[in-house]
C-alpha cells in the first residue's frame, strides 16, 4: 500500500509541475460549455420576422402586437409581395408571415389556412426552429384571445426543452467528449512518458506491481474528471439553467462507469505505443474524433446511416449521453438506464481484458 | 599571417541574469583543428550555437568565415558544414535520398550532387549500400556517413559536436583519419568532444570553464603552461579549481 | 566466493537480428564486472535480460540464485538499475526524486544513508532543483543514489557515464569503488575503454559476442603483439598512411598525441629501426607500454578480420 500511495502522490506531483496541461484540463470544460451554451446556439433570440398583414384588423393588430412583445423574434413590417420577396433574398428576415386579407372574417367562419408562413430553409434546422416557435405563439394567442375556437389546431411539438435550447442536449455530449479527453488521452500520453524517458524500465524492475502501476496512472485522473464533472454541471445549472430532474446520485455514478471506460481506453492505446506523440494522435483521431461525431454532440444519432449508427455504438459516448439524457432531462424509471449501462460495461470489459493481454511486465 | 576564419571579441549570452557564455575572444585558423573542451554546462554549445548563426549573441562581436553573426547569419549557413552525435541523418531515408537532401539544401547542382555522392560513396565503400536505410547501419558507419555528407557541399568550416560518443575505438580513430583528411583539403574543423585523446589530436584547444575560456594553445603548450602530463589532468586541474572558487 | 551473477550460453535475436550469441560470464559480490563495447555491441540487451525485462531466447541466467525467467519478481526487489539516458523525472525535484524511488522500493533515504551519503552530501545542496535542470554530471548521481537506495544487491548500469565530462566520470567511478566495497555487485556498461582499467574484470564485447574476458592486468599482460609508439614533429596524419604501407605493420593507429604501430613481438626491433631510418623528425618512447586499448583494438581488429574472410 505503501508504494501505491507513494506513486499517486508522484503522479500528482507530474500533473501539478506541468501547469500548462493542468490549465487546459480545468479550463478546457468551461470553454466549451460557454462555447455550447452561448454561440454554437440553434434556439433563438431576436429573429427578424417579416409581416405582411394583408387583413389589418383588430385582430390582426393583435395578433402582430404578440409577436412584437416576444424577445424571440424583432418584426419588420412589409407591404407589398415585392417586399417580401426581396427582404427573404437580401436575408433582412429570416421568415415572414403573411397575413391574409379579410383573416378575422373567415376565422369568424371557421375556415382554416388564413395565414402563411414563408420561410428562408438555407439553414433548414433554424427554419425548423422558427417554424415550431411561431405555431406555438399563434396557438397560444388563440387561446388567450377568449372563447373562439382553436381553429389552427397547433400541438405543443417539445416536450422535456420547450425552449428547444441546444445547451440541454451539448451537456452530456460534452461530458461524454471532455472525460474522453481527460482520461483516454491523459493516461496514454502519461504512461507513454515513462516509456520515452526510460523511467518505465526503472517502475517495472522495482515491486511495484504491474496493477499499481495502471491503477495509480488512473486514480489522478478519476480526482479530475470529477472536479470536471462537477465544473460542468455547476455551469449548466447555473448559468444555462438546464435542469438535473433525475438524482445527483445516478450521474456521478454513470459518469464513474463512463470514466472507468474511458481510462480503459487510454490503457489500451498506451500498451500499442511507445511514444507520447503517437499515444497523442491515436487518442484524438480514434477516440476524440468519433466521441464528438457519433455521440450525438452534433449530429443526431437518428439522421445517420444504419452503419454509422452501428459503428457509434461501440464508442462508449453514445450510451453515457444516452443515460445521461434520461437522468437529467427526464428523471426516467430506472430500467430505462440498463440498456446503455450495460452496454458502456460490455465495452469496459473488452477493453481491460485486450489491455491486460497488451500490457507486458517484460518487453518480449 | 593565416587566414582568420572564425573570430570573436567579447561574445557574450545571458539567459536573464545567467551568463552562459562569458565575453570569450578567440580566433580559428583557416584549416586548422580547433578543439571546443569544457564540462558539461561550460558553455560549449551556446557558443557554437552562436557561431552557427542559431543563436543571436548578448554582446560582443563575431565573424565566421567572414560573415558577422548578427546580420549575416543566413551566408554563414551557406558556408559551413553541421554534425552532431545526437542528430546526424535521418533514419527512415536511405543513404542516397540523404545524400541528395543535404546536397539539396547547399543548393548544389544536379550534377554535382550525382558525381560527389558517387565519389563520397566510393570512398567508404558503400557503393552497394546506396538503398539501404540509415537506420539499418551500424552507428559507426552513420558517424562517417554524415560527416562526409556534412561537408559534401566543401563548406569552409565544419562544426562538431562531439561526433564520435558511443563509438567503437576503432571508428573513432579512423573519423579522426576522415578529420585530417578533409584538413588537407583546406577545410578547417570546430570539434568538441568528451575523449582526451581526441583533445591531443587537435591543434589548438580552447577551455572552457563557467563561460570563460581558461586555456587556449596547441595540446602541448597547454601541458607545459598546466605542469600536467595528460591533457586529462590539465582537464581535471582547471575542473578542481573551478570547484575550489565555488567553496 | 559464491558468484551473484551466473550467466551460461545466453543468446538473444531480434527478428533476424543477433543481437546476444552465447554468452557466459560470472560475477561475485562487490565484483565491478565492466562491459566494454560500442553502441550495437549488445550491452543493453544482456542487461535488460539480467534485469528480467527481457527474456533470453536460450541459454540460462541467475541473480543470487534466482532464475531471471522464473524467478523475475524476486530478483526485481534486490536489484538496482540505472540506464544511460536520464531514467529519471525530470519534473521532479531531486528530493522527491529520491523519496519516490526509496518508497518504491519499501525503504527511506535516513534507512540506507551510509551507503550514498558520499554522493548525496554533494547532491544536497540542490535537494530543491528539479531534475531536469541538473546538470549532467549532477544528474548522473542522483541517478545512481536512487539506484542505491534500496540497497540492492546488484547493481546494473547501462551506459552511465556516457556523454558526461572526464572529471564528472572520475568522480563517478570513485563513487563506484565506495559501493563496491559494500559488497554490491556492479556491472557497468561503458563505451570508455580508459573505464575499463577501474573494473575487476571486463568483458570486451562486439557484435553479440564476448571476445575476451578477464582482469584488465591479465588482459595487457597476454597481449600477443609488441607495440611501437613513437611521436613525430611533422604531419601525424602522413606519418600513419606511410606506416601502413609497411609490411611488417599489423595495424598503425594513433593514441593521443603518440602513434602505435603493432608487429610480432620478434621483429620489434627490426621495424624499429626501419622507421627510424625512414623518417625524420621521429621520437620513440621506449617507456610506454601497450595498454588495455592497445589490446581491445588488436581484438576487435582480429574479430573483424574473420568475420570479412
Amino acid at each position: 500500500m505503501k508504494h501505491f500511495k507513494i506513486f499517486i502522490w508522484k503522479e500528482f506531483l507530474h500533473i501539478w509541475r506541468d501547469k500548462k496541461t493542468l490549465l487546459i484540463i480545468i479550463l478546457l470544460p468551461i470553454i466549451e460549455v460557454l462555447l455550447f451554451g452561448f454561440v454554437l446556439t440553434s434556439e433563438i433570440n431576436h429573429v427578424s420576422l417579416g409581416i405582411y398583414d394583408q387583413d389589418n384588423s383588430d385582430w390582426s393588430g393583435e395578433l402582430t402586437r404578440s409577436f412584437e412583445n416576444s424577445r424571440y423574434f424583432d418584426l419588420i413590417r412589409l407591404y407589398n409581395e415585392q417586399d417580401v420577396e426581396k427582404a427573404l433574398r437580401g436575408n433582412r428576415v429570416k421568415a415572414v408571415l403573411k397575413i391574409k386579407p379579410e383573416a378575422e372574417k373567415s376565422l369568424q367562419m371557421g375556415e382554416s389556412g388564413i395565414m402563411q408562413l414563408l420561410l428562408d430553409a438555407s439553414d433548414p434546422n433554424i427554419a425548423r426552429t422558427i417554424e415550431v416557435y411561431i405555431m406555438n405563439m399563434s396557438s397560444r394567442f388563440m387561446k388567450q384571445a377568449g372563447n373562439r375556437k382553436n381553429l389552427l389546431d397547433v400541438q405543443q411539438l417539445m416536450y422535456y426543452n420547450p425552449d428547444l435550447k441546444s445547451v440541454f442536449k451539448s451537456v452530456p455530449g460534452l461530458m461524454a467528449v471532455v472525460l474522453m479527453l481527460i482520461c483516454a488521452m491523459m493516461t496514454s500520453v502519461s504512461l507513454a512518458r515513462e516509456k520515452e524517458t526510460g523511467t518505465m524500465d526503472v517502475l517495472l524492475i522495482s515491486p511495484l506491481k504491474p496493477g499499481q502501476i495502471i491503477i495509480g496512472k488512473m486514480v489522478p485522473y478519476i480526482a479530475i474528471s470529477f472536479v470536471n464533472i462537477l465544473m460542468i454541471i455547476a455551469l449548466s445549472v447555473f448559468v444555462f439553467g438546464v435542469p438535473v430532474r433525475g438524482s445527483l446520485v445516478l450521474l456521478f455514478l454513470f459518469s464513474g462507469f463512463y470514466v472507468v471506460c474511458a481510462l480503459s481506453f487510454g490503457l489500451l492505446v498506451s500498451t500499442l505505443v511507445n511514444t507520447q506523440q503517437i499515444a497523442m494522435m491515436i487518442s484524438l483521431a480514434g477516440l476524440m474524433l468519433p466521441t464528438t461525431l457519433l455521440s450525438g454532440l452534433i449530429y443526431p444519432i437518428r439522421n445517420m446511416p444504419r452503419w454509422l449508427q452501428m459503428l457509434s455504438g461501440v464508442f462508449p459516448a453514445r450510451w453515457f449521453v444516452e443515460t445521461l439524457g434520461h437522468v437529467m432531462l427526464k428523471d426516467s424509471p430506472v430500467y430505462y438506464f440498463l440498456q446503455p449501462l450495460g452496454y458502456i460495461l460490455l465495452i469496459t470489459v473488452i477493453l481491460l481484458l485486450l489491455a491486460a493481454r497488451r500490457f507486458k511486465v517484460r518487453y518480449d | 599571417m593565416a587566414e582568420k576564419i572564425i573570430e570573436t571579441v567579447n561574445l557574450t549570452k545571458r539567459f536573464g541574469d545567467f551568463t552562459a557564455v562569458d565575453a570569450i575572444s578567440f580566433e580559428v585558423n583557416k584549416g586548422e583543428i580547433f578543439g571546443f573542451l569544457g564540462a558539461n554546462g561550460a558553455g560549449k554549445t551556446t557558443a557554437m550555437k552562436m557561431l552557427c548563426g542559431l543563436l543571436l549573441p548578448t554582446s560582443g562581436q563575431a565573424t565566421v568565415a567572414g560573415y558577422d553573426v548578427y546580420r549575416q547569419s543566413e551566408k554563414i549557413k551557406l558556408n559551413i558544414g553541421y554534425m552532431s552525435q545526437k542528430f546526424s541523418l535521418f533514419s527512415d531515408l536511405t543513404v542516397w535520398e540523404n545524400i541528395e537532401f543535404y546536397a539539396g539544401i547547399y543548393r548544389m547542382p544536379r550534377q554535382a550532387i550525382i558525381t560527389r555522392g558517387e565519389k563520397l560513396l566510393q570512398d567508404l565503400e558503400l557503393a552497394s549500400q546506396k538503398r539501404r536505410l540509415i537506420g539499418a547501419l551500424p552507428l559507426g558507419i552513420r558517424q562517417k556517413l554524415a560527416f562526409s555528407i556534412a561537408i559534401i557541399h566543401e563548406p569552409r568550416l565544419v562544426f562538431l559536436d562531439e561526433p564520435t560518443g558511443g563509438v567503437d575505438p576503432i571508428t573513432r580513430r579512423r573519423f579522426w583519419e576522415m578529420i585530417y583528411n578533409a584538413t588537407e583539403r583546406g577545410i578547417t574543423v570546430f570539434v568538441t568532444t568528451h575523449y582526451m585523446d581526441e583533445a591531443e589530436y587537435c591543434d589548438r584547444i580552447s577551455m572552457m570553464v563557467d563561460g570563460k575560456i581558461k586555456g587556449l594553445d596547441t595540446p602541448a603548450n597547454l601541458k607545459l603552461q598546466f605542469k600536467e602530463k595528460s591533457m586529462f589532468d590539465v582537464f581535471l586541474q582547471l575542473a578542481r579549481e573551478k570547484s575550489h572558487e565555488a567553496l | 566466493m559464491e558468484n551473484n551473477i551466473r550467466a551460461a550460453g545466453i543468446s538473444k535475436s531480434f527478428g533476424s537480428q543477433v543481437a546476444l550469441q552465447e554468452l557466459d560470464f560470472a560475477a561475485a559480490p562487490g565484483e565491478i564486472f565492466g562491459f566494454i563495447g560500442a553502441d550495437g555491441a549488445g550491452k543493453t540487451t544482456l542487461f535488460k535480460i539480467l534485469t528480467t525485462l527481457l527474456r533470453q531466447d536460450a541459454g540460462k541466467a541467475e541473480v543470487c540464485g534466482l532464475d531471471t525467467d522464473k524467478d523475475f519478481r524476486e530478483i526485481r526487489r534486490i536489484i538496482g538499475y540505472m540506464a544511460g539516458r536520464f531514467s529519471l523525472y525530470g519534473d521532479l525535484s531531486v528530493e522527491e526524486n529520491l523519496k519516490f524511488f526509496a518508497q518504491v522500493f519499501d525503504s527511506t533515504l535516513q534507512e540506507n544513508y551510509e551507503l550514498i551519503r558520499d554522493i548525496y552530501v554533494l547532491l544536497e545542496p540542490f535537494k530543491k532543483r528539479r531534475a531536469a535542470d541538473l546538470s549532467g554530471g549532477m544528474k548522473q548521481k542522483l541517478a545512481l543514489c536512487c539506484a542505491l537506495i534500496h540497497k540492492p544487491k546488484v547493481l546494473v548500469l547501462d551506459e552511465p557515464t556516457t556523454g558526461v565530462d572526464p572529471v564528472s566520470r572520475r568522480e563517478f567511478w570513485d563513487n563506484l569503488k565506495t559501493v563496491a566495497a559494500e559488497g554490491i555487485t556492479t556491472l557497468v556498461a561503458t563505451p570508455y575503454m580508459d573505464e575499463a582499467m577501474q573494473c575487476d574484470r571486463v568483458a570486451l564485447l562486439q557484435e553479440g559476442r564476448i571476445l575476451q574476458i578477464d582482469r584488465p592486468a591479465q588482459i595487457i599482460a597476454d597481449f600477443p603483439k609488441a607495440v611501437i609508439i613513437l611521436k613525430t614533429e611533422h604531419n601525424r596524419n602522413q606519418l600513419i598512411r606511410k606506416l601502413r604501407k609497411l609490411p611488417e605493420a599489423e595495424s598503425v593507429f594513433s593514441f593521443g598525441e603518440t602513434i602505435h604501430v603493432t608487429c610480432e613481438p620478434a621483429i620489434k626491433g627490426k621495424l624499429t629501426a626501419a622507421i627510424a631510418a625512414a623518417e625524420s623528425g621521429i621520437s620513440f618512447q621506449p617507456e610506454q607500454a601497450a595498454g588495455i586499448e592497445d589490446c581491445f583494438l588488436y581484438y576487435m581488429q582480429r574479430a573483424d578480420g574473420r568475420e570479412n574472410n
